[in-house]
């Protein structure tokens, strides 16, 4: 019977094929041994694909590790988190100072008449004394005054709750102004400045007349043009780049100023909507002096925006709007509406100067990456970089275990399991993020300091770090990041004392009722915690406060709520009592979102309403300052009123860990120029990759030193 | 006939525009934003969030942006918020890996469930039939990453081969026959893990339609006539045991976006189901409805083309035109 056949043997014939295959297919052991070119090799594993490869475009973390390895920026920080000079060989960092003259009686009076009797007293007043406070100065120039019409568009409320932009017309007659270069930034000038004139100098209100607005709706702005639009000081901080010469991207076109004026527009342009465009908001201008030198002058005092320039350089020579438009026509697009995003740069052929150049993409498959045979620095050791796209944990682990990949981004309790096999090596250091409870100084419940404090030594943060963390944590005090500078180690974080929890809370008039809970004014203490559901970590955290804070008295529901209703619901509107949440922060210390008072509002960050002026000051200040020194110790005593005012609970740093084959290492050439291999360790602030360019893959577990035989 | 082809035809582009609106809906007004915007980065402000709404038109009132929406996946205008790429484009690339997964596994499914379900109700309560019964059931429960995590460990530490990915990664320069044998053998898990609890599952269902055919009193006459018993079961019994697979034919076909998921995020399998997580996972919202939609649209075809068959299978069904 046919049927009958075909129904056993085609099933078994589909089976054959199938399991045939086996024998064709290499095992790991053969992989290696017949593939020399697997030592040159770097594999990594990552769970998700990148996106876009350009590094004004990127937004997810996958893009930006190999963007970094493609493009390199301006600077970038060293194994000590200083800055370093990448594209830019240095850099200088002064000022220009800005003011109107005032022309009111009172100050003709006494003697400044005009803006050159101004300008005589002053620089006069610099040749002459070196006592005073005022900072060095290298030339003071006169800008006379002039007029100017300005558009300006309002966003007026329009029905049902929708916005209507309007342009309105202002004019504004400005003043003659003098301008000072200063050698060094001091946010504190015109204070000085103002000693030394007379009190009122800087009279902003004094410039009212200046300012015309003709429509009437909008009278009630002036206040606001005014400092916007005629800031009767001003501060504009300049950095001068001096760019790397004879640095080529990896299509033999030479590096210089113009690209780096370009990246500047790039993203700056609102058609790319770049997500990079906050940290330039600050810049005012860029100039060209030379092909390798550029002067960037800034809006306002900002010292974290000098960071900003270590994004990528894009090559302009391949991005400008000719290339575009040629681009958008070969595909027969609109070149209307093509623009950086749409080019395929991002995609098929990013150019960049960076240790590395693009070679392929396959999509959620790898990407891979051929070494730059004429980096500047020298071609890094490994001739590939390939990146791996496995989406599961497991199973990165296990292509990890048999070979196939050599570094993966193993957790906490993977790296447990594999800790004891000779051939790993595993490392761990402190991450850029910390986890606290936030709670909202809002409610009546948190407005008494000894209450939060009370709160925070209910908890047992070593405990979670043992049990959650594996260990891989340790607990902070304040709002900065523990390996760097910013963070005031002189500030242990809160003891683990329950006892002295409950003594604060008694001062606070908290007393325990017949059922075991506190009370206080015939009040129950109760209220509740939540997080965003989906963090293993931060659920384990909910059960552990509430467990804590039930044995002191506290009655506290917890609640796990889905990602975004847990921001639009609860923290962007203020509306919860606590929560448990984490910041992963960058290396500058401004904290002004998170922690000044004119960040309370609806969608802002400081959704805890944390206010405190002392604390606005220093915030502000720390913004400001471009002297480190004076920096470190204004994040100090930040740092100590924060934890004095304990508005989160801090908890912990996470660490990150990593495990790396041990035939990994770093080789290296001593001053004589002899070959020496060098372990892999983390850098003093916590990432073991720092000298990724020199790492390479031996056959066997190499021994560290010099090596004699060079062959 | 015609009439009633075009009637159906109508009626399921009556039904696919419910479902775009309902989908449509569903997916614009749960909360949350694209993860291109991101509220609790520092450094964006108001403005600079503003601006990436409207640049995904997320500003516009719901019917304006469905009205956007669908003409731009139309004209193939509609571009991933994630990667700038247009969507149907890249649903096609993922669309041909999914596709040899797909057949392969549907392939292994019917293959195997016909002869196992069919020997197990022509040997009635014997161990086989118990035996298949008690791994039927045992594959249903089973969750299906747990079985792959199982099979893959197994797989790595016994016989120290490579199962990840669409090939042995890092060997594109031997020859094609060796080539072509890999890539077998990296279908050869996953499909066979997406098959499993197929098969369980539809050779229970074959088991039980041969019962009850067999009952059947033109079978009992057939035997009677003294046909031979594999006439009998294979030429007269099956073909009427057939006929409700016809229906769950048609239902296969969107497996192909929604039955592998869980495999090919495990497999590191870059097909359509992976695509659709990513998506969900980024709010990636012009990829999760075209991939909506492009379900919707084969759960539909599906239908219609075991409506098809049907009628082509069984003279009793015959369409009447009023």
């Amino acid at each position: 019977m046919f049927i009958k056949r075909f129904l056993i043997f085609f099933p078994a014939i589909v089976l054959l094929i199938l399991l045939q295959s086996y024998f064709w297919v290499p095992n790991y052991e053969n992989q290696a041994k017949g593939n020399p070119s697997r030592l040159t090799q770097y594999i990594t594993a990552s769970i998700g694909d990148a996106s876009v490869l350009n590094p004004i475009l990127n937004a997810d973390s996958a893009s930006s590790e190999i963007c970094d390895k493609i493009f390199e920026g301006l600077i970038d920080r060293d194994e000590d988190l200083k800055l370093r000079g990448r594209l830019a060989k240095d850099w200088k960092i002064y000022e220009e100072v800005l003011f109107y003259f005032n022309d009111h009686p009172k100050w003709l009076k006494k003697g400044f008449t005009s803006p050159q009797t101004l300008k005589n007293f002053l620089e006069k007043f610099f040749n002459q004394s070196t006592s005073h406070q005022l900072g060095h100065i290298e030339q003071i120039a006169i800008l006379p005054s002039y007029q100017e019409e300005k558009n300006v568009v309002e966003q007026l409320p329009a029905g049902q709750g929708g916005i209507k932009e309007e342009k309105h017309k202002i004019t504004l007659q400005h003043p003659p102004r003098l301008k000072i270069i200063l050698t060094e930034v001091d946010q504190d000038f015109f204070s000085k400045l103002e000693g030394l004139l007379g009190e009122g100098y800087f009279d902003q209100k004094r410039l009212k007349g200046s300012l015309i607005i003709s429509d009437a709706r909008f009278q009630e702005k002036e206040e606001l043009y005014l400092k916007q639009y005629l800031p009767v000081t001003e501060h504009n901080p300049v950095i001068i780049f001096h760019l790397r010469q004879g640095v080529q991207f990896s299509d033999g076109h030479e590096f210089d100023a113009e690209d780096v004026r370009f990246t500047y527009e790039a993203i700056m342009n609102p058609e790319n909507r770049s997500p990079r465009r906050p940290d330039f908001e600050p810049v005012k201008k860029i100039e060209i002096l030379n092909k390798y030198k550029v002067k960037i002058i800034y809006k306002r005092l900002f010292q974290p925006a000098l960071t900003a320039w270590g994004i990528g350089v894009l090559p302009e020579h391949l991005l400008n709007q000719e290339q575009l438009i040629r681009e958008a026509q070969n595909k027969g697009l609109d070149v209307s509406k093509f623009g950086l995003r749409q080019s395929d740069f991002n995609k098929m052929r990013p150019v960049g100067t960076g240790p590395f150049i693009f070679a392929e993409w396959r999509s959620d498959q790898y990407i891979k990456l051929v070494r730059n045979e004429s980096y500047w620095e020298g071609p890094p050791h490994y001739h590939e970089y390939i990146y791996r796209v496995i989406p599961d944990m497991l199973t990165q682990e296990l292509e990890f275990y048999a070979g196939a990949v050599d570094h993966y981004g193993a957790m906490a309790h993977q790296v447990d399991r594999l800790k004891k096999e000779t051939r790993f090596r595993n490392f761990s250091g402190l991450s850029y993020s910390y986890s606290y409870i936030g709670y909202n100084l809002r409610r009546e419940l948190f407005q008494d300091k000894r209450v939060r404090k009370a709160l925070g030594m209910a908890i047992n943060i070593p405990q979670i770090i043992d049990y959650v963390l594996y260990g891989e944590g340790e607990a902070t005090s304040g709002p900065f990041l523990k390996q760097t500078d910013y963070y005031n180690r002189g500030i242990k974080p809160l003891p683990y004392d329950p006892q002295q929890a409950l003594e604060l809370l008694r001062q606070a008039g908290w007393e325990r009722n017949s059922d075991g809970l506190l009370q206080k004014d015939g009040k129950i203490f109760e209220f509740t915690l939540i997080t965003n559901n989906g963090n293993p970590y931060r659920e384990a955290i909910l059960l552990i406060a509430q467990n804590a804070w039930k044995n002191l008295g506290i009655k506290v529901s917890a609640d796990r709520v889905e990602w975004s209703v847990f921001l639009q619901k609860h923290v962007d509107v203020g509306n919860f009592d606590a929560v448990v949440l984490g910041w992963t922060m960058g290396i500058d210390p401004d904290l002004y979102q998170i922690w000044h008072s004119s960040q309370t509002g609806h969608f802002q960050l400081n959704f805890v309403n944390y206010q405190n002026p002392e604390a606005d000051n220093l915030i502000v200040r720390i913004r400001q300052e471009y002297n480190e020194e004076k920096q470190i110790e204004l994040c100090h005593q930040l740092h100590e009123i924060i934890f004095d005012d304990q508005p989160y609970t801090f908890l912990y740093v996470a660490k990150w860990t990593a495990l790396l084959d041990k035939k990994i290492a770093i080789l290296d050439k001593d001053d004589k120029g002899v070959p020496v291999i060098k372990k892999i360790t983390p850098t003093k602030t916590g990432t073991y990759s720092f000298y990724f360019n020199k790492w390479i893959k031996f056959l066997t577990v190499p021994l560290y030193g010099p090596q004699l035989d060079t062959g | 006939m015609i009439s009633f082809l075009g009637r159906n035809f109508v009626e399921k582009l009556i039904t696919l525009f419910f479902i775009s609106i309902i989908s449509f809906s569903v997916v614009m007004l749960a909360p949350g934003d694209p993860s291109e915007i991101d509220p609790m980065n520092p450094k964006f402000t108001k403005e600079d969030i503003q601006r990436l709404r409207e640049a995904f038109d997320l500003d516009k009132p719901l019917y304006m942006q469905y009205y956007l929406y669908y003409k731009k996946l139309f004209t193939n205008t509609l571009l991933s918020y994630k990667d700038n790429q247009p969507v149907l484009s890249k649903i096609y690339e993922r669309f041909l890996n999914s596709l040899p997964l797909f057949i392969v596994g549907t392939f292994l499914t019917w293959c195997l469930a016909f002869p196992l379900g069919i020997h197990a109700a022509l040997r009635r309560q014997s161990f086989f039939d118990r035996s298949t019964t008690f791994f039927s059931y045992f594959f249903i429960s089973l969750p299906s990453f747990f079985l792959a995590y199982l099979s893959i460990i197994f797989m790595v530490k016994f016989f120290n081969v490579p199962v990840i990915g669409l090939a042995t990664f890092g060997r594109e320069s031997v020859g094609i026959w060796y080539m072509i044998n890999d890539r077998i053998w990296h279908l050869v898990l996953p499909s066979m893990l997406g098959a499993f609890a197929g098969i369980a599952i539809l050779s229970r269902y074959v088991r039980g339609q041969m019962l009850e055919v067999i009952e059947q009193d033109y079978i009992r006459t057939a035997k009677a006539k003294g046909l031979p018993d594999d006439q009998v079961y294979y030429k007269h019994a099956l073909r009427n045991a057939l006929l409700p697979f016809i229906t769950m034919f048609g239902l296969v076909i969107p497996g192909l976006i929604g039955g592998s998921v869980i495999i090919e995020s495990i497999f590191a399998w870059p097909g359509m189901g992976r695509l659709g997580y990513d998506a969900i996972l980024a709010r990636d919202y012009p990829v999760i409805l075209s991939l909506n939609f492009v379900a919707a649209c084969l759960v539909l075809l599906g239908t219609f083309v075991s409506d098809v068959f049907y009628m082509a299978a069984d003279p009793r069904i015959s369409i009447q035109d009023k």
